[in-house]
């Protein structure tokens, strides 16, 4: 059977927030192993735990602003074409894009917050910022994916 | 053999159950084969272990949501359109994204709890509380996918 350019479009949405979901499961399961291990040892710390165990949530907002974009923007301008030609499957393969930024973002950044989890008793809490600091630089990652999906799908004249 | 738009969507909701259920014994299994080892030298936290062991269960309500929502809502509305081309594979794409989301948020719950059971006897059942929280972060993304493919769905206008 044929599939239609704004069905593999809806697919390539489907597939940014798949990864999205995917990537921040990973990371706060990460963050969450090594919070559970200080928690047992300074119950005090929870405060600085749940801050940066929460960090890699982020990316299920962004794999979903993408699928908004998909269902509002991109699909009714694929449906308003004489001939879509390839339009689906280029945004499918956009979307594979931030899919894999939001992936790898998401399982790495969890391994930055489990380290900086991990010294908060050895240095009284105060890696608190520097950690968050340097989960940052990974969080732009997942932005770059986003705003790059974004970009390419304005080139493509999709947006 | 041609496949028509209501049995991809079926396949969709059947996807998303399939990794609801994979997800949450899979995650009730690495809890529990912690469960068990801490059970053998502490057999007095059972219920502290029965509490978190459970936590990966509700994956398989959360898919049962959506594989009912598709049976019952989407298909019948499809069924009644005049042309209904390219919902199938679209909602078969959003029931997959809900699948990863179960699965992999299931799985990684699973370690959460297990690295909380772990730690049960050395604080004597107090870190209880705390491996609730950090679960709860891994559980929301699970409830995210649930959400995000209920708004995904409705702004198809299938629901």
């Amino acid at each position: 059977m044929n599939f239609s350019a704004e069905s593999l479009a809806i697919l390539g949405g489907a597939l940014a927030l798949a990864g999205g979901l995917g990537g921040a499961a990973a990371g706060m399961a990460m963050a969450g192993y090594s919070g559970i291990a200080i928690l047992a040892e300074e119950p005090k710390y929870l405060k600085s735990v749940i801050i940066l165990a929460a960090l890699p949530m982020s990316r299920v907002f962004y794999g979903f602003i993408i699928l908004i974009f998909v269902l509002t923007t991109v699909t009714p301008k694929i449906a308003a074409m004489p001939d879509p030609g390839g339009a689906g499957f280029a945004v499918a393969a956009c979307s594979i894009i931030s899919a894999s930024a939001f992936l790898f973002s998401g399982i790495y950044q969890g391994n930055v917050c489990s380290a900086g989890i991990s010294s908060l008793i050895k240095t009284n809490g105060k890696i608190l910022t520097n950690s968050i600091m340097l989960a940052v630089f990974v969080e732009l990652i997942a932005v770059l994916g986003l705003v790059f999906t974004i970009m390419a799908l304005s080139l493509l004249n999709l947006m | 053999m041609v496949v028509d738009s209501a049995s991809l969507a079926t396949l969709g909701g059947t996807i998303a159950l399939a990794g609801g259920l994979i997800g949450s014994s899979w995650g009730m299994a690495i809890a529990g084969s912690a469960g068990v080892a801490l059970l053998s030298q502490d057999p007095k936290q059972r219920k502290n272990v029965i509490i978190l062991a459970s936590l990966p269960m509700s994956r398989v309500f959360y898919s049962f949501i959506i594989m009912i929502l598709i049976v019952t809502t989407v298909v019948p509305t499809m069924n009644s359109m005049p042309e209904p081309g390219n919902y199938g594979l679209a909602v078969l794409s959003i029931g997959s994204m809900s699948s990863v989301a179960f699965a992999v948020s299931g799985i990684y719950q699973g370690s959460v709890c297990a690295a909380g059971i772990a730690f049960l006897s050395k604080t004597n059942g107090r870190i209880l509380t705390n491996s609730i929280t950090l679960a709860v972060f891994v559980e929301l993304v699970a409830v995210l996918g649930l959400v995000f493919t209920i708004i995904a769905l409705n702004m198809l206008g299938l629901m």
